[in-house]
């Protein structure tokens, strides 16, 4: 029997980032939902991989992105898609020819295929926080996922809070204002 | 004080059904055994489960974070075969029956969303108005003090406004003890729209503590995930009630199915027999046995329990064990709006329209609960952002406007009792062998008349002034998760398996309260005339404890 004791975590929430990277120590508010992926993955992805991901990321998303998520992102992308590393170069390369600062500048020369889906893949999981929105798909960041940005000053953190007790307001800001994030 | 062996009063069941007669009993002396089929988990735990889980499994996958224990199987939808493995389903509307509850201790309260809501003077006498369903065996009169009782011990919110309460400008014996939660704009800007086609929005009293603690538990602070799980326990769930119980001096036994129900020669149970997770068999005896397990566990025991002596299982002498399973089938419609709405601000749900449940009509077609859903939709925008291939700013705005200019409409039914719909013991057997629960289940035409002529059309005038560009219904009833039927109540033994006070015809000293005995389902959310139901019991427990039975 694997639990004796009031746990319930299933198999694979056991292997769990957070018992290694935090030592068993769970709070319920502020901590990522963990920040360092499964150990093998991240040990196959190398710094400069990782530089070079956060680099691509941070032409295609125009936020302020956690260094930590980016390196969990990567590695798990790179462990799925052995081209990942030459896909990122290729996308850098046209930037760099667009002489782009953000990701207007350049996307609309991403060529159709593998290359664009390949952007979007890495937008898609700096904004869910995951790589596989399925049943098995480990996720890489809660909070930090984007995806909650454009609603934040309105729509809170399932789980989180944004307000007090009875403190949450009956009128809603201009859909035209964007929270920076 | 209990003991591992015995009892004054032993409950199959740690949900708040089993919770509220606990406590009952033990502050009236008497020793509590309680028996739970699944684990006992913290909440942190939960907490983190949930969020683990990838988004597309965090709305509408409620049990996704309550992993069963294979001793102690639910219902598990992370993907479709797993969504077939417990519940054995059939029948025209099989889909509507596919139930959510969780086998942990503290019971399905875990994941519930809440809402408290009374049932009406008319809702309790169906047959007698409108010449269809049963009326219960007593009137509202006899049920508001418990409703008030189950109100104070879980810590309700709600209007003091008597307008706004439910039933509207009713007798109340006592006022609710914490005020209503606020609204956010989706809900006040529903309100408004309703109320110019004739449909009242009225704030729900829910079991999250506004504004204040209560019970230990702290105000809510609009976390937005009832269900799941509540991170904070400003929700009332049955889990917490488990410390409070055994601070009285209650025992809780958790890992500990019951799969036997053992009678005497005299017809009064004697023991029952649970297995532990390592399927050993144990012996419980006691003085009075409370079966508390839902309305599906707990008729799918009394069927397992059949023997000599009780050859159609236990309290079955009236063939009504596992007949008239009820819940309230639910449409929705996902709506696109022209403005922004912003649900997702508060609790996931806070209001509902229940006026649309009371009529003349109920002679011909049911009547039927309006809400909307109030959880955010940030994730619901940002995926289908996504899927147009879109980045940058254009990606952002679009989050934020599909995100603000959706919502998700609800209808939920309300269910004749027909013994036609029925649980039966599945060939299939579960991890300890024992029969998992079939369930035949059709709506019925009463339902779809209702659909069809009436809450499809009020639901399309809502999205209408909402200013809905775009109107997807649900193809199909679904199920609300709030199981009722089973063991219903009824004053002839011929008919109807439980007593006014949810104690078995046929073995005076064992009890079935909560959803199971409900006479009639109702448009609106059960937990609250579940617990009514549970106090009365109790009274009645303590009563023939103290003083025999009446």
């Amino acid at each position: 029997m694997l639990d004796q004791l009031r746990d319930d975590s299933p198999t694979a929430y056991r292997l769990a980032r957070r018992d290694i990277v935090f030592g068993g120590v769970v709070l319920i508010g502020g901590l990522a939902t963990g920040l360092v992926p499964t150990t093998s993955a991240l040990a196959a992805w190398s710094d400069e991989a990782s530089a070079r991901f956060m680099e691509i990321s941070s032409l295609l998303i125009p936020h302020r992105l956690h260094e930590d998520v980016g390196k969990r992102i990567g590695a798990a992308m790179g462990a799925l898609n052995p081209a990942l590393s030459q896909q990122v170069s290729e996308l850098l390369a046209i930037a760099k020819n667009k002489n782009a600062k953000i990701v207007e500048d350049f996307f609309p020369d991403v060529p159709n295929g593998p290359l664009k889906e390949t952007a979007l893949a890495i937008i898609s999981a700096w904004y869910l926080g995951v790589v596989k929105d399925a049943d098995g798909g480990e996720v890489l960041a809660f909070e930090y996922a984007l995806m909650y940005g454009p609603t934040s000053d309105v729509m809170t953190i399932p789980s989180y809070a944004i307000s007090g007790p009875n403190a949450w307001p009956p009128d809603a800001p201009p859909l035209e204002n964007m929270p920076d994030f | 004080m209990a003991n591992d062996q015995s009892a004054d009063v032993v409950i199959a069941g740690t949900g708040i059904i089993g919770c509220l007669i606990a406590e009952q009993a033990l502050d009236a002396g008497l020793s509590v055994l309680m028996l739970e089929a699944g684990p006992r988990v913290d909440r942190w735990r939960i907490v983190e489960n949930y969020r683990n889980l990838p988004p597309s499994l965090r709305l509408f996958h409620w049990d996704a974070p309550y992993p069963p224990k294979p001793w102690a199987p639910h219902l598990e939808t992370r993907t479709a075969k797993e969504q077939e493995q417990y519940l054995q389903l059939e029948g025209p509307n099989a889909r509507a029956y596919l139930q959510g509850y969780v086998r942990y201790a503290g019971g399905a309260t875990w994941h519930w969303a809440g809402i408290c809501w009374r049932i009406t003077p008319d809702d309790m006498r169906l047959k007698s108005l409108y010449g269809v369903g049963r009326d219960w065996p007593f009137s509202y009169d006899v049920l508001e003090p418990y409703y008030t009782r189950a109100e104070h011990a879980i810590g309700v919110s709600g209007p003091s406004d008597p307008a706004l309460q439910w039933p509207p400008n009713a007798n109340r014996s006592k006022p609710y003890p914490m005020g209503p939660l606020p609204f956010g704009p989706g809900e006040r800007r529903l309100t408004e729209v309703a109320a110019k086609i004739g449909m009242m929005n009225l704030p729900a009293p829910q079991a999250r503590n506004s504004g204040v603690s209560y019970h230990g538990r702290p105000a809510c602070c609009g976390n937005n995930n009832c269900f799941p799980v509540c991170p904070i326990g400003a929700k009332y769930d049955g889990a917490t009630s488990l410390p409070t119980i055994e601070a009285k001096g209650g025992r809780i036994l958790e890992n500990a199915v019951v799969y036997r129900i053992e009678t005497g020669a005299k017809g009064a149970v004697e023991a029952v027999h649970y297995f532990d997770q390592n399927k050993g068999s144990h012996r419980i005896t006691g003085k009075i046995f409370v079966i508390a397990c839902n309305s599906i566990e707990t008729p799918k025991l009394l069927l397992f329990s059949k023997d000599d002596r009780n050859p159609n299982g236990i309290a079955n002498s009236s063939d009504q064990v596992g007949r008239n399973m009820m819940d309230q089938p639910k449409l929705f419609a996902e709506l696109e709006l022209t403005e922004p709405l912003w649900t997702g601000v508060g609790p996931v749900q806070s209001s509902s329209i229940l006026n649309t449940s009371q009529g003349d009509f109920r002679k011909d077609y049911t009547g039927a609960m309006f809400r909307m859903e109030n959880y955010a939709r940030s994730y619901v925008g940002a995926a289908a952002a996504l899927k147009k291939g879109l980045v940058g700013k254009a990606l952002d705005t679009e989050i934020r406007r599909l995100s603000a200019c959706t919502a998700r409409l609800t209808v939920e039914h309300e269910p004749l009792p027909s013994p036609d719909n029925r649980l039966t013991l599945s060939d299939k057997k579960d991890w300890l062998g024992i029969n998992k629960p079939n369930i035949y289940y059709d709506v019925g035409d009463y339902v779809r008349r209702s659909a069809k002529e009436y809450t499809v059309p009020r639901l399309r005038a809502l999205a209408d002034g909402l200013g809905a560009t775009s109107f997807q219904l649900s193809p199909e009833f679904l199920n609300s998760d709030h199981i009722m039927g089973g063991c219903i109540m009824g004053t002839d033994a011929k008919t109807s398996v439980v007593d006014p006070d949810c104690r078995a015809h046929d073995h005076d000293n064992l009890f079935l309260p909560g959803g199971a005995a409900m006479p009639s389902g109702t448009a609106s959310n059960s937990t609250l005339t579940m617990s009514a139901l549970a106090l009365k019991a109790a009274d009645a427990i303590v009563a023939q404890l103290k003083h025999g039975p009446s």
